[in-house]
């Protein structure tokens, strides 16, 4: 496959990952980290890990998402650190 | 052949149209003041240029009008149709909460009230 | 404590580092995976069971103990979030609120009260309740049944594409959750009770393990599933084959109802009564 497109979905991984740890305001870390798994599935689909890369769309970007959405809605939206 | 070169372009075109409609939303995203206009941007334009690239993807899938080929082409109508049903709905309940939380829209500054 | 943290990270990231330099090169033909493991999948796998997808031949049938497991953990999961939610930090709310349906009026109970009889024209409503969107409403309940449907063909087609039990058990767990996003917790709840939710996240595990034990009263290995030919009539292979698809259904229950419990517990706190 294409090597440079690799390194851009590479590169936004890791700002998206960086991101959801730098971020104070724990839904905007919930969306980064979707995006950020969104990221891994299409690394994955490149290297033809079809499967993986499913499973990452689907859990990952699709239900852990929400899931952490709902824990946010239910405790506080700030970090204390 | 010369089914080819008109299918050739009209995918070409199509994509070209899609990337700048998404353009278009990025800008718009970047650039409005406000909630509201920002999600109108994005709701619209990222909308119509996913619409547009997957049409192109559809007709760049058709080489030779075969079976597979053309399962394929359908299938990937069908996720078109799915974006058009989900992609507005999402920015309308996403727009609703925002109206909801009292987000205050955006005025044009008087420059004699500063 | 945040220092601490980070260097802790970093050490661990130095081992790693350390440690991936050992590792063979990425398709390297000489590292032991792809001299001994990968040509022997590949070539004897359609052989074996009959199944075009390798991926899913190697999870369900080669290495299925790490597939049953890992819905085990998927279980264990459901019901850690079960217990920490359900039992402790479980505060009843201030008041209940029921909204009276042809006027629109909200009533208002106090905690430690409860309206007495039926009310048929009473419905209990969220502390945040929204008035219904239609927008909202007519799409979901467009589109839930083609996500279910989906989700099912990704179950059973999983032998011959990307796909399979955990995938299609996400996916269908994921339509129960838009249920309780479009609409409320309530209505999702009276589509799957939480007895009947916390049984099917059981029955899924106990399902795969059955198969299982099935293979291993017939005399067999456990999780050995040529074993079951002789039962169902047919020969070796398609009896794997159909011994995937019996385990995939067990992964797909047994994540579909775990997802929506672990759901149901976050976004309620436990109380299981209002939520996102």
């Amino acid at each position: 496959m294409v090597v440079e497109l690799d390194m851009v979905i590479l590169t936004l991984v890791m700002i998206c990952a960086v991101g959801a740890i730098w971020v104070k305001d724990l839904l905007g870390a919930a969306i980064l980290f979707g995006a950020y798994s969104f990221m891994l599935c299409l690394l994955w689909a490149i290297m033809g890990a079809v499967d993986v890369a499913f499973t990452e769309a689907s859990v990952g970007a699709g239900v852990s998402t929400v899931f952490m959405v709902a824990a946010v809605f239910r405790t506080s939206r700030r970090t204390k650190d | 052949m010369i089914w080819q070169t008109i299918m050739t372009v009209l995918t070409v075109a199509l994509i070209l149209g899609g990337l700048l409609f998404f353009t278009g939303g990025t800008v718009g995203i970047l650039r409005f003041p406000d909630f509201y206009t920002r999600q109108h941007a994005a709701g619209k334009l990222e909308t119509l240029g996913l619409m547009m690239v997957a049409l192109a993807l559809a007709l760049a899938n058709l080489h030779h009008f075969t079976i597979p080929e053309i399962l394929t082409s359908v299938k990937i109508l069908l996720i078109l149709f799915f974006i058009f049903l989900a992609s507005p709905t999402a920015t309308h309940a996403i727009v609703d909460a925002g109206l909801r939380a009292g987000m205050q829209h955006w005025r044009k500054p008087h420059r004699k009230e500063r | 404590m945040k220092k601490l943290a980070l260097i802790l990270v970093l050490l661990c990231w130095g081992f790693l580092a350390f440690a991936a330099a050992d590792f063979p090169r990425l398709g390297d033909p000489n590292s032991p995976a792809s001299t001994h493991l990968s040509p022997y999948f590949i070539e004897k796998a359609y052989e074996d069971t009959a199944t075009p997808n390798i991926v899913t031949a190697v999870l369900a049938d080669y290495r299925s103990y790490d597939t049953m497991f890992e819905t085990t953990v998927v279980f264990a999961a459901g019901v850690a979030c079960f217990l920490l939610l359900r039992f402790y930090h479980f505060s009843e709310p201030p008041s209940h609120l029921y909204r009276h349906k042809p006027s629109g009026t909200v009533i208002q109970v106090p905690r430690g009260y409860r309206l007495k009889g039926e009310h048929t024209e009473l419905e209990p409503i969220d502390r945040d309740w929204a008035p219904k969107d239609p927008i909202v409403e007519v799409a979901s309940r467009i589109l839930i049944p083609f996500i279910q449907i989906f989700a099912l063909y990704v179950v059973v087609h999983g032998h011959h594409s990307p796909g399979g039990g955990f995938q299609g058990g996400v996916i269908l767990g994921a339509s129960l959750v838009l249920l309780a996003i479009s609409r409320d917790l309530r209505t999702a709840q009276a589509t799957l009770g939480e007895s009947k939710n916390s049984i099917l996240s059981a029955l899924g595990v106990l399902i795969y393990v059955g198969v299982g034990a099935v293979t291993l009263a017939l005399g067999s290995n456990f999780l050995d599933y040529a074993a079951l030919a002789g039962l169902m009539g047919v020969d070796q292979v398609i009896a794997r084959n159909l011994g995937i698809l019996f385990v995939e259904v067990g992964v797909a229950v047994a994540v579909m109802a775990t997802m929506f419990l672990i759901y149901r517990n976050v976004a309620s706190a436990g109380a299981l009564d209002e939520g996102l």
